[in-house]
């Protein structure tokens, strides 16, 4: 009981602390931002380096204009479907490799060597195959997601503790149960992991192969508006879409936590 | 062979068990034979690598012999089975499972409905003194609770045969105690063989019928000494006690011969 008092007096409340850590976070993003503002118009011309208040104002009008939605949208399914696709193929392949010797034999190689090539270097190629558009951008998320995903799917299906594989075999689980019951939920803490390693790069991916070719998305606001030198709205597509990835990782950060409440 | 009034008599004979790694072969385990009776508390001591764990997972059917064999009642052992029940000395609980369902898992497997599994279990959460845990998950358990978890998980599916990897080892002195002390009520009430591997000598005649010594690398039986304890007595009136003084001394000097070999008389 007294333990409690004294404890009660000395602590900051919780709730403070955590406020005073989401400011001190906060930071670094006010101070460059603050010094954005101060250069603009003094040490790089305005046109070129356009101050933070004004891209404020651009992001405000594309916002009530409405004109940045279905750019935004369809930016967002590009994503989405390329990042589902290198969830649903990453996980199998990597636990395909981790169980099965001539898996991993055949896909190794392949994914050490693709390992280190820029996906987007593959636009020019893909859009040969695809055309400009959907499915080009598609295949570049996928591509650049994929490796992320099967390396943490592979490891954790590799490294599964072999005392639990056995407590579960003593206790007459086997053959695909054995599967089911411990392979999978001792490996989805990595897979999670990987996912969470991919969301940033399937944002990277996307807007780079929209820069280099396409029909619509963010990527495409950013590209057009830079080549008629309308730079207020090409940082403001570049905030918006920075946001949006940001609070695409702490959203999805948020669930993780709900679903692996037991590590 | 002595009449039997009791399942889980295991046989091990002429067992040889070599590790073969295609450039290397060890061999664990030579040469030992050992028959462990119905319901007896028969430990296993020894240098470490001398295969005493091995020996423990062979007879879980964990690992295959080399040669020799294992039988349980007069059965070769085919693989792992629920008749033998492991206590992991790292506890193995499932991480995702909360306490509840780590203890109903064996029971979800033979079949049982979610009621008869959750009352089963509850008997055995109650015996380990596990009430009010039953929905935390293991990672906010004490090293001690979660062994009492790993414990109540392998009683709930009822084997005949306890086998149990220094499942004490990484706990403090007071908690061995009064975990090795549930266990010997346990085993009273519950007419289970166990075979329990240690380094700790004084755990093992405190607890057992039987304390095997394994002579260092490779790991075969050196002697085998029967231990009789009136174990109605208080934990310490059997440890001051002559008996289990003379028996510890001469299981302490049979083991300190294997792990210094070269002082010996």
């Amino acid at each position: 009981m007294s333990n409690v008092s004294v404890r009660s007096v000395d602590a900051v409340p919780a709730p403070l602390l955590r406020a005073g850590k989401f400011l001190f976070d906060w930071i670094p993003l006010v101070i460059l931002t603050v010094l954005w503002e101060y250069a603009s118009g003094t040490a790089v011309p305005a046109e070129i380096l356009p101050p933070p208040t004004r891209v404020v104002g651009e992001i405000q009008e594309l916002i009530v204009s409405g004109e940045v939605y279905s750019h935004l949208f369809t930016s967002l399914f590009r994503i989405g479907v390329g990042l589902g696709l290198s969830i649903a193929v990453g996980v199998l392949l990597g636990i395909g490799m981790a169980r099965l010797d001539p898996v991993e034999d055949f896909f190794e190689v392949l994914l050490a060597l693709t390992y280190p090539i820029p996906k987007t270097a593959l636009v020019p190629l893909a859009i040969l195959w695809l055309g400009v558009g959907t499915e080009t951008a598609v295949l570049i998320v996928f591509l650049a997601c994929l490796l992320p995903i099967v390396l943490n799917a592979y490891n954790a299906a590799e490294n599964v503790d072999k005392n639990l594989v056995w407590a579960a075999k003593m206790m007459g689980t086997d053959g695909r149960q054995l599967f089911r019951k411990v392979v999978i939920p001792a490996t989805i803490p990595e897979i999670l992991t990987g996912v969470r390693q991919a969301i940033p790069i399937a944002f990277i991916a996307l807007v780079s192969a929209e820069l280099i070719a396409s029909d619509k998305g963010i990527g495409y606001l950013i590209l057009t508006a830079g080549q008629v030198g309308n730079y207020p709205t090409m940082f403001a597509n570049i905030v918006i879409i920075s946001a949006v990835a940001f609070f695409a990782v702490r959203g999805y950060e948020i669930l993780r936590e709900r679903v692996l409440v037991w590590t | 062979m002595t009449e039997r009034t009791l399942d889980g008599h295991v046989s091990i004979s002429n067992l040889e068990k070599v590790y073969d790694d295609g450039a290397e072969r060890t061999t664990a385990i030579k040469d030992l034979s050992f028959d462990i009776e119905g319901g007896e508390f028969a430990s296993i001591v020894g240098p470490s690598g001398c295969g005493k764990s091995t020996l423990l997972y062979l007879v879980a059917g964990f690992l295959d012999e080399t040669s020799g064999s294992i039988e349980v009642d007069g059965d070769p052992i085919d693989g792992p089975g629920t008749d033998r029940g492991v206590v992991f000395q790292d506890y193995a609980l499932f991480p995702w499972r909360t306490v509840m369902e780590n203890v109903t898992y064996g029971l979800e497997e033979q079949g049982y409905t979610k009621e008869e599994r959750r009352s089963r279990a509850q008997k055995y959460i109650d015996m380990m003194d596990l009430s009010g845990f039953e929905d935390n998950y293991p990672k906010e358990l004490s090293g001690g609770m979660k062994q009492r978890v790993g414990l109540a998980r392998t009683l709930a599916y009822d084997p005949k045969i306890l086998l149990m990897d220094e499942p004490f080892g990484a706990l403090d002195q007071p908690l061995r105690e009064s975990l090795q002390d549930q266990l010997i009520d346990i085993w009273g009430d519950l007419d289970k063989t166990v075979v329990f591997v240690t380094h700790d000598v004084e755990e093992a005649v405190y607890l057992s019928d039987t304390v095997m010594v394994m002579t260092r690398h490779p790991g075969t039986k050196k002697n085998v000494t029967k231990v009789d304890l009136d174990r109605s007595q208080t934990r310490e009136a059997i440890i001051t006690s002559n008996e289990f003084t003379e028996t510890k001394n001469d299981v302490w000097k049979s083991l300190r011969e294997e792990t210094q070999p070269e002082v010996q008389p």
